[in-house]
């Protein structure tokens, strides 16, 4: 197993590589080949999972599956030129992690994330993209800036984490298989522990949502000039010039 | 091999692509879009570690991290919202005066 480390860099690298492609920019000709290469790459990383980490039945399977759609999802996400289609994305995103909670023996969680994530904080999401959004792509939304930064800075981080669990020793003070099975269920046993251990920061996290409520109407009575308003091409400090489609 | 090298790759996986997208794209939507990505990365690290260690304290914290997106979310979208109403754009390069 002593090439895995290089494998493993390979293939972040190599979905780096498609990721940058697949980044938008006025040329459309590498979205192809990024496609193709972030595509070999998630097919690597399955292989390489089915091959040593997960058992390639049963729950395996599902995770295999799930995360491979995750990603693929979240790749579509920051790649997509309408951000209403980002935003469904990012529902994708949401639908296709809960199973790997549930997986995981944490069924109060995945709920919350489907009820919050896919029911709550994406419909503010597209209720301010039909409010601030032009029909049609943007320029902007067609040209992004400095993409070659960004991935870089996306691979250090995928490194610099798959170096470290790398090194992980498999903690062994915890008995996994404790949580499922018979005794109280999986929200009653979240709701104890935040109300024992965490009741402080319950009622932190209840004035934040206060606050954030107060802060919210404030800022969207707020009555503000309005500036300039552009016309199709505002060159920045590192922007590009793009031509109006 | 643990099961839980899997999700916690997963998890990495989505941080770097929320990072890549919060740096790399211009609209104002969709680079908030970015940051939920991350918090989803963050969450099935949290359910991970929690399973692996056989307590409920990763799926508390969770929890609060769901507190910590809704009202990020919402501050954020008013905040684009007042942005929008200002100069007429979603576009981050409009706003480079903020450099100083």
């Amino acid at each position: 197993m002593n090439h895995w480390p290089t494998l493993v860099y390979g293939l972040f690298a190599m979905g780096a590589l498609g990721v940058y492609c697949l980044l938008p920019r006025a040329e459309r000709s590498m979205r192809a080949a990024g496609a193709v290469l972030g595509a070999a790459a998630l097919a690597g990383f399955l292989v390489l999972f089915a091959r040593y980490a997960v058992s390639p039945q049963g729950s395996g399977v599902v995770f295999l599956v799930s995360g491979a759609i995750a990603i693929a999802a979240a790749v579509k996400v920051i790649t997509h030129e309408r951000p209403v289609y980002s935003a469904l994305y990012f529902v994708l995103v949401v639908l296709a992690i809960t199973p790997l909670l549930i997986l995981q023996s944490a069924e109060f969680a995945a709920a919350a994330l489907v009820i919050i994530y896919a029911g709550a904080i994406l419909v503010t999401y597209v209720f301010v993209i039909m409010l601030a959004q032009q029909s049609g792509a943007a320029h902007y939304d067609r040209q992004s800036r400095e993409p070659f930064i960004a991935v870089l800075a996306g691979f250090l981080t995928t490194a610099v984490v798959a170096a470290g669990i790398m090194e992980l020793p498999v903690p062994a003070g915890g008995d996994p298989t404790a949580m499922g099975g018979e005794g109280p269920s999986n929200t009653e046993v979240i709701g104890r522990v935040l109300m024992a251990d965490y009741s402080a920061a319950l009622e932190i996290a209840g004035v934040l949502l206060l606050i954030a409520m107060i802060g919210a109407v404030v800022i969207s009575r707020k009555r503000v000039p309005t500036e300039d308003v552009v016309e199709s091409r505002t060159p920045g400090m590192i922007g590009r010039e793009v031509p109006p489609y | 091999m643990n099961e839980a090298l899997g999700y916690i790759v997963l998890g990495a996986l989505l941080f770097a692509l929320g990072v890549v997208g919060f740096l790399s794209r211009r609209n104002l939507i969709v680079i908030f879009l970015s940051t939920e990505i991350m918090f989803q990365g963050v969450i099935v690290n949290l359910v991970a570690l929690s399973r692996l260690h056989g307590n409920v304290q990763g799926q508390a914290f969770a929890l609060f991290l769901l507190v910590i997106a809704a009202v990020e979310a919402g501050l954020a979208l008013g905040l684009v919202v007042l942005l929008f109403r200002r100069k007429g754009t979603l576009d981050v390069e409009r706003w480079s005066s903020m450099w100083g």
